[in-house]
């Protein structure tokens, strides 16, 4: 008689929406992330052409098939030399990062669960650090050890430590308070097993916000400091160093800027896209689901 | 009987002479159990005796004084309930003995458990006797428990704790355990996060984490609080059952009377930080004591008495930053008087003892007694 429609179990699938992965917006800043990372891997194979190869009769070149993104001052291939940027930059920013966190979430993590004195010595000495401004402190410390792509990684984690530490410590403080860690003492769980196994866990979560964030920063001010000629030193190809080199023709050959100032948007996007997807799985109300 | 609360030497002399007939006076309803209980705690070493415990809060402008010098013992396999109204001290009380209090806390006197005085107890040790020998249940198993970690974990974590056992076979003996209390397929619901368990079910998981290495005592602070009224009778069953298997001796904290009636042995009424009447279960819903007690019992809706207006104990708490001198409820007591002012000892009364003048004092001679205590305060 009445033909039974098949029941679809759509609503099955949508009901794992991986929120710790950031949901829909994180997904699609993963992918963006996993396809640069893949681009910066995979360079040699995908380059064109050799991002040091002078071509004399293709200086300014303009975009075409065989170079997508034009040619420079010395005629080298734009989209070769944005690829092989993609590993400096990528590799700062997300080395970076987590050099900071593997500092700045135990000291955090100490400072917060311990209080008192600890506490006070340990935030005193992050304060000192986050006095400085950023860019200051990267200087002066590529001043004492030179510049190249090591020392920008170093003086961005040193940056970065402090803002670490403290986003650690505001959540574990609130963590520390939760009556599951009150039952976990109870239990006569040692004060190491409790921050590992219960006040890490969840209080994690808006350091790996802020963390996603922060690399986002990181691109940034590592090209500041490229631009700078503070960070990689020429010939390497990396996007603030090509950022620096192609102001100087902006009106002549703009595809010299453009692209690599797109390369940038591009991951600062990824990173971003990130932090929000994950900020929003991270929500109290969206947990409690 | 238990130590008494001796505060002024000079009320000693006054006491002497009345206890004794304010004992035989009581319409005491000593029934066989009470007084084999009363005949074995003059014989057998307390599990947990409190002497004198006082804990203070302190604050940046003021000292709240939570628990105001409580003496208290409780027999090994005993069932005491801890009654009183929020805020009176009671999971204070066993905050103390856990050693979980804040640091600002400061708790003076001594917890004896077995004998051996708590509070001065080094950190490490107080660990190793938490969730060992000593466990506790709290409220709200909503939130006691991990919502990032899997149920199973968190009692085998108990454990692990304690013992150098294997993961597997502290696997193996929380399953046992889960089945214990009560979950249906333990082995399928070990890996699953709270959230996934309804709340009777999470305070079985909680109870069983409790009872993970067991325990001689058990504290359980308002355990049936948070859940509903026919799962609270499951979860008071399977405690009552459990202590009897494992031979514990559980402090039920409540403010719960009809908790109180269903499954205690003996009964401490505490109020504004003090504890007003110890007494068996029978003895005090029979012939309460301390005005106190009585307003409480007379506050409680009963069957026979269907209509009219709920009886409602005048008054307001006493500040606990500014608490009142000697006894603590005197402003809402309607047999108030001079000698008030003073703490009042602990005396002998039945099968128990109260924390109140009426006991001592006899009305007549009450304006003369007066003279003589604040002639000497």
């Amino acid at each position: 008689m009445i033909a039974l429609e098949p029941v679809t179990v759509t609503s099955r699938r949508r009901r794992i929406p991986m929120p710790r992965w950031g949901g829909r917006e994180g997904m699609a800043g993963w992918i963006i992330l996993g396809v640069l990372v893949l681009v910066a891997l995979l360079a040699p194979v995908l380059a064109p052409h050799s991002t040091e190869a002078i071509d004399g009769s293709r200086i300014f070149g303009a975009p075409d098939w065989s170079h997508p993104f034009g040619s420079d001052d010395l005629g080298r291939d734009v989209f070769s030399r944005v690829l092989y940027a993609y590993r400096a930059s990528l590799s700062i920013a997300i080395g970076s990062v987590l050099l900071a966190m593997a500092v700045g979430i135990p000291i955090g993590l100490i400072a917060g669960y311990a209080g008192g004195w600890t506490d006070l010595v340990l935030m005193r000495a992050v304060d000192l650090l986050l006095a400085f401004p950023a860019l200051l402190l990267a200087i002066s410390l590529i001043a004492i050890l030179g510049p190249g792509g090591l020392v920008a990684l170093l003086a961005i984690a040193i940056i970065y430590v402090p803002i670490m530490a403290r986003v650690v410590r505001s959540s574990v403080l609130v963590v520390r308070n939760q009556p599951y860690v009150l039952g976990a003492r109870a239990r006569g769980a040692s004060h190491w097993a409790i921050v590992r196994g219960h006040v890490l866990p969840n209080a994690i979560g808006p350091a790996l916000v802020q963390a996603s964030v922060l690399m986002a920063f990181a691109i940034i001010i590592e090209a500041a400091l490229s631009f700078l000629g503070l960070g990689a030193q020429p010939p390497t190809p990396e996007l603030g160093l090509m950022l620096a080199e192609g102001n100087n023709y902006l009106t002549q050959a703009p595809w010299v800027e453009i692209f690599p100032g797109l390369a940038i948007a591009l991951s600062v996007l990824a990173f971003n896209l990130i932090g929000d997807g994950l900020r929003r799985s991270f929500d109290p109300g969206q947990l409690a689901r | 009987m238990s130590a008494p609360l001796e505060k002024d030497g000079q009320e000693d002399g006054q006491k002497g002479g009345t206890v004794g007939a304010a004992v035989t006076a009581s319409p005491t309803t000593a029934s066989s159990t009470t007084a084999s209980s009363t005949t074995a705690s003059a014989t057998a070493a307390p599990i947990l005796a409190f002497d004198d415990v006082r804990v203070d809060y302190r604050g940046r402008s003021s000292t709240v004084s939570a628990v105001a010098g409580v003496s208290l013992e409780l027999r090994a396999g005993e069932t005491f309930g801890l009654v009183g109204e929020s805020g009176c001290g009671k999971t204070t009380l066993s905050m103390a003995v856990m050693g979980l209090l804040p640091d600002r806390a400061q708790v003076s006197g001594e917890i004896r458990f077995r004998g051996e005085d708590l509070v001065t107890m080094p950190a490490g040790r107080r660990r190793r006797l938490r969730g060992d020998d000593v466990s506790m249940v709290f409220q709200d198993p909503a939130t006691s428990l991990d919502a990032t970690f899997p149920i199973g974990e968190q009692v085998a974590e108990t454990i692990r704790a304690h013992r150098s056992v294997s993961r597997r076979e502290a696997r193996d003996r929380a399953l046992q355990l889960l089945a214990e209390v009560g979950i249906p397929d333990p082995a399928a619901r070990y890996s699953d996060p709270p959230h996934r368990l309804s709340g009777g079910m999470r305070q079985r998981v909680v109870i069983a984490a409790a009872l993970a290495n067991d325990p001689d005592l058990l504290l359980a602070d308002e355990p049936t609080t948070a859940l509903d009224v026919t799962i609270q009778a499951q979860i008071l069953d399977l405690l009552a059952q459990l202590k009897q298997r494992h031979g514990m001796t559980m402090l039920l904290i409540t403010h719960d009377l009809g908790v109180v009636a269903q499954i205690c042995d003996r009964v401490g009424v505490m109020y504004a930080g003090q504890l007003v009447e110890v007494a068996p279960v029978d003895q005090l819903f029979a012939a309460p004591r301390h005005p106190y007690t009585r307003a409480l019992l007379q506050a409680l809706p009963s069957r026979a008495q269907r209509s009219g207006r709920l009886a409602v104990v005048e008054g307001q708490v006493p500040d606990l930053s500014e608490p009142p001198s000697g006894c603590r409820f005197k402003e809402r007591c309607p047999h108030r008087m001079p000698v008030c002012d003073t703490t009042p000892a602990a005396t002998p009364a039945g099968a128990g003892s109260v924390a109140c003048w009426l006991e001592t004092v006899d009305r007549a001679t009450n304006v003369e007694l007066a003279e003589q205590v604040g002639g000497a305060a």
